[in-house]
C-alpha cells in the first residue's frame, strides 16, 4: 500500500494540452474516483500513473518514490482495463498467475496466491475455462483477479464497469467496494458516472479539460459544490440552475428570478446588489408550497420512491423529485418552493459558488 | 416466408459452390485419368473414360525421373523460405501495427508497391546478382529472391491478424512485468497463431510453386520440381502422361501438409476475452 502524489501533471497530445497543470494527493488506502465528461481526460491521467503514457511535465510519485522515469512493471502497480484484456489464449489460472510467473516466483507461492484470489472472488470452479467461455461478469472478476494476486501498492481501475449491464454493474460496483474495504489498497478508479464515483469513492476528484474543478468526498461535492460544473455533474437527476439578480431590498438580500419571483439567498451565500447569478436548487430540494416558483408541469414521471416532475419555469426547464406526489398532472400550474437551507448560489459570469 | 427464402439462398449458394469445386477439381481429375493411360488414350479425341490403367509413369517420376532429388530441394528452398520470411514477416507486422502516424501507412504502401513488379522485371537482376555473388545453383540464391518477393505479402497478412489485438492487451502485460520480447512471443504471437499458420502456408504454396526464378537461378544441383516438369518428357509421346503423373507427384506434399494444418487454418482467432 502507498499514498500516490501527483504534482504539476501536464500532457499534450501534439497541438491538444489534455491535462492542464494537475495536483492530486491520494492518501495511503484511500479509494479515489476520477470522474469527468469523455475527453476529460482521466483516463489519460490514470494511464500516466500506470506508465503506459508519458508525462510531459510534472512529477507522480508512488508510496514516497518518484516514478516518472519507470516501467509499468517497476511501478507496483496493477490494473483493470475496461475491455479486461484478459489474454485469451491462457485459461483463468494462467491469466492470474502470469505476472508471477514473469517474476519468477515460486511454484507454490504462486499457486497459494491464485487460490487466494480465486477464493475472494468466487472464481475456483472457473480456474481451467478460458476468457471465452466466461460471462462478462466473470472476465470482470478474472481482471479483478489478475490485480490481486500481484498484491500491489495501487490499484488502477480504467472504466471497468462500463461493459456489463445495468443490473451487474451495480453488483459488481459494490463487490469492489467491498474488496478495497478487505485489502485496503490504495485504489485509482476512472469512471463517467457520477452514481459510481458517489456510490464508491472516499474521494471524487472532477476533471474537465484536463483540470481538476474541485476535489472532495461525495457529500463534501454534493452540498457544497465549487462551481456551476461541479453542481450539475454530482447528483442525479442533475441540479436546475435559475439565472437571476441579486437584489437588496428592506434590508436583506434577494434574488430575483423574474415573473414576479423573488427568493432569499440561499443560506451561507452572498452576493452584491444587482450582481447576475444562478440559482441552484436540487430537485430533491424542491417542495410543493405556498410560495416560490410558479410553474407549469409538463411532464410527470413516478419512480415509486418519489415522482419527478418536469416543468416549465419562465422558459427554463426545472426538474423537482416530490415524494408522494399523485396527485400532480401534466398541464397543473403549481408552486415550487425550494429549500434554500440547501439551495446553492453561483456567479453567472464565472460560474463559481458565492460563498458568505 | 422467410425460412422459405432463406433456403433458396442455401440452395443456390451451395449449387454455386458445387459448381465452383467441379471447376477447380476438372483440371485435377483430368490429370489424375492422364497419369494413369496409355499415350494413345491420353490423346484420345473424345476423352476415353473406360480404359485399362497403368501406373507405369507415376513409377517413371519417382524412380527413374529424380523426383526424390527435386523434391528434396523444393522442400529445403520452400521450408527455408517461408521460416525467413515469416520470422521478419511477423516482426515487422508487430512493429507497424502498434506504431501509429502517417509513416506507417507509408511503409505499408511501398511494401504493396514492391509487389506490383513484374517478376520477369526482377528474374534478370536477380541472376545477375547471384551470378556476381557466386551463388547461381545454391540454396541461399533462390532462398533470398523468394524472401524478397514473398517478404509484403507476410507483412501485409501478419499486420491485419496483429491491428485485431487490443492494444490494451500489450498494456496489461507490460504492467504484468513482461518485457517487449515477452509480451510479443508470450501474449500477443499465440493469439495470433491460426493467422501464423496461414501466411505460413500461402509462403510455403508460393514459394513451393515458383517457377520463373528457379528457372533462371537454380541448375543441376538445386533444380525444384516446377522446372523438373517442365523437362520431363518434352522428347517423346509419353509428355502427356508423364508431366500428369508429375503433377500429381507434386500436389501430393502439399495435400498432406494442408490435411496436416487443418485443425488450425480453421481455428477462427480466439479473441473471446476482448468485448
Amino acid at each position: 500500500m502507498a499514498a500516490v502524489h501527483l504534482s504539476g501533471i501536464n500532457k499534450r497530445f501534439g497541438e491538444t494540452h489534455v491535462i492542464r497543470g494537475v495536483d492530486i494527493d491520494i492518501e495511503d488506502g484511500m479509494f479515489c474516483v476520477l470522474v469527468g465528461p469523455s475527453g476529460c481526460g482521466k483516463s489519460t491521467l490514470l494511464r500516466m500513473v500506470a506508465g503506459l503514457e508519458a508525462i510531459d511535465e510534472g512529477e507522480i510519485s508512488i508510496g514516497g518514490t518518484v516514478v516518472n522515469d519507470r516501467p509499468p512493471k517497476q511501478r507496483d502497480i496493477a490494473m483493470v482495463f475496461q475491455n479486461y484484456a484478459l489474454y485469451p489464449h491462457m485459461t483463468v489460472r494462467e491469466n492470474m498467475s502470469f505476472a508471477l510467473d514473469l517474476a519468477k516466483r515460486p511454484k507454490a507461492e504462486i499457486e497459494k496466491q491464485v487460490k487466494r484470489a480465486a477464493d475472494i472472488l468466487g472464481l475456483v470452479p472457473y480456474l481451467d475455462r478460458y476468457p471465452r467461455q466466461l460471462s462478462g461478469g466473470q472476465r470482470q472478476r478474472v481482471a479483478m483477479g489478475r490485480a490481486i494476486v500481484r498484491d500491489p501498492q495501487v490499484f488502477l481501475f480504467d472504466e471497468p464497469l462500463s461493459n456489463l449491464d445495468a443490473k451487474l454493474r451495480v453488483q459488481m460496483r459494490t463487490e469492489i467496494r467491498e474488496l478495497h474495504q478487505r485489502l485496503r489498497t490504495t485504489s485509482i478508479y476512472v469512471t463517467h458516472d457520477q452514481t459510481e464515483a458517489m456510490t464508491m469513492a472516499d474521494r471524487i476528484v472532477v476533471l474537465k479539460d484536463g483540470v481538476v474543478e474541485q476535489s472532495g468526498g461525495p457529500l463534501e461535492l454534493y452540498s457544497r459544490p465549487a462551481n456551476t460544473f461541479v453542481a450539475g455533474f454530482i447528483g442525479s437527476p442533475s441540479m436546475n440552475f435559475m439565472p437571476g439578480i441579486a437584489r437588496a431590498s428592506g434590508g436583506t438580500m434577494q434574488v430575483d428570478l423574474g415573473r414576479g419571483a423573488s427568493l432569499p439567498l440561499p443560506a451561507g451565500s452572498r452576493a452584491d446588489d444587482g450582481q447576475a447569478v444562478l440559482y441552484g436548487v436540487r430537485p430533491e430540494h424542491f417542495q410543493l408550497g405556498a410560495s416560490g416558483l410558479a410553474v407549469e408541469v409538463v411532464v410527470v414521471e413516478p419512480t415509486g420512491a418519489d415522482t419527478q416532475l418536469y416543468c416549465r419555469f419562465d422558459g427554463h426547464d426545472v426538474v423537482a423529485a416530490i415524494r408522494d406526489c399523485a396527485e400532480c398532472r401534466s398541464g397543473d400550474r403549481i408552486v415550487l418552493a425550494p429549500d434554500s437551507r440547501r439551495a446553492h448560489l453561483f456567479d453567472a459570469a464565472s460560474g463559481l459558488r458565492l460563498i458568505a | 416466408m422467410n425460412a422459405g427464402r432463406f433456403r433458396t439462398s442455401q440452395i443456390l449458394l451451395f449449387v454455386a459452390l458445387a459448381a465452383f469445386t467441379a471447376a477447380m477439381l476438372t483440371p485435377v481429375v483430368w490429370a489424375l485419368m492422364t497419369s494413369v493411360k496409355q499415350p494413345i488414350d491420353a490423346f484420345a479425341i473424345p476423352p476415353k473414360i473406360v480404359f485399362e490403367p497403368t501406373f507405369e509413369f507415376h513409377r517413371q517420376v519417382w524412380l527413374e525421373k529424380g523426383f526424390g532429388r527435386f523434391l528434396l530441394n523444393s522442400a529445403v528452398i520452400s521450408l527455408a523460405t517461408v521460416v525467413v520470411s515469416v520470422s521478419i514477416g511477423t516482426m515487422a507486422a508487430y512493429a507497424l501495427s502498434r506504431m501509429s502516424g502517417k509513416a506507417v501507412g507509408g511503409i505499408m504502401l511501398a511494401l504493396l508497391s514492391l509487389r506490383m513488379f513484374p517478376h520477369m522485371l526482377l528474374a534478370i537482376p536477380f541472376f545477375i546478382l547471384a551470378k556476381y555473388l557466386n551463388l547461381i545453383d545454391t540454396y541461399p540464391a533462390m532462398v533470398l529472391a523468394l524472401v524478397a518477393i514473398n517478404q509484403p505479402f507476410t507483412i501485409w497478412m501478419m499486420h491485419s491478424f496483429f491491428v485485431d489485438v487490443p492494444k490494451e492487451i500489450d498494456e496489461a502485460a507490460a504492467i504484468d512485468g513482461a518485457g517487449e520480447w515477452q509480451t510479443f512471443f508470450r501474449v500477443v504471437l499465440p493469439i495470433v497463431r491460426p493467422g501464423l499458420w496461414v501466411t505460413a502456408l500461402f509462403s510455403l504454396l508460393l514459394a513451393y510453386n515458383e517457377f520463373l526464378f528457379a528457372l533462371v537461378l537454380t541448375g543441376p544441383h538445386t533444380k525444384t520440381l516446377p522446372v523438373a516438369i517442365a523437362e520431363y518428357g518434352g522428347e517423346d509421346l509419353n509428355y502427356w502422361s508423364l508431366s500428369a503423373a508429375a503433377a500429381i507427384a507434386i500436389m501430393i506434399p502439399i495435400v498432406l501438409f494442408m490435411m496436416a494444418l487443418q485443425k488450425h487454418l480453421v481455428r477462427g482467432l480466439a479473441l473471446g476475452a476482448v468485448k
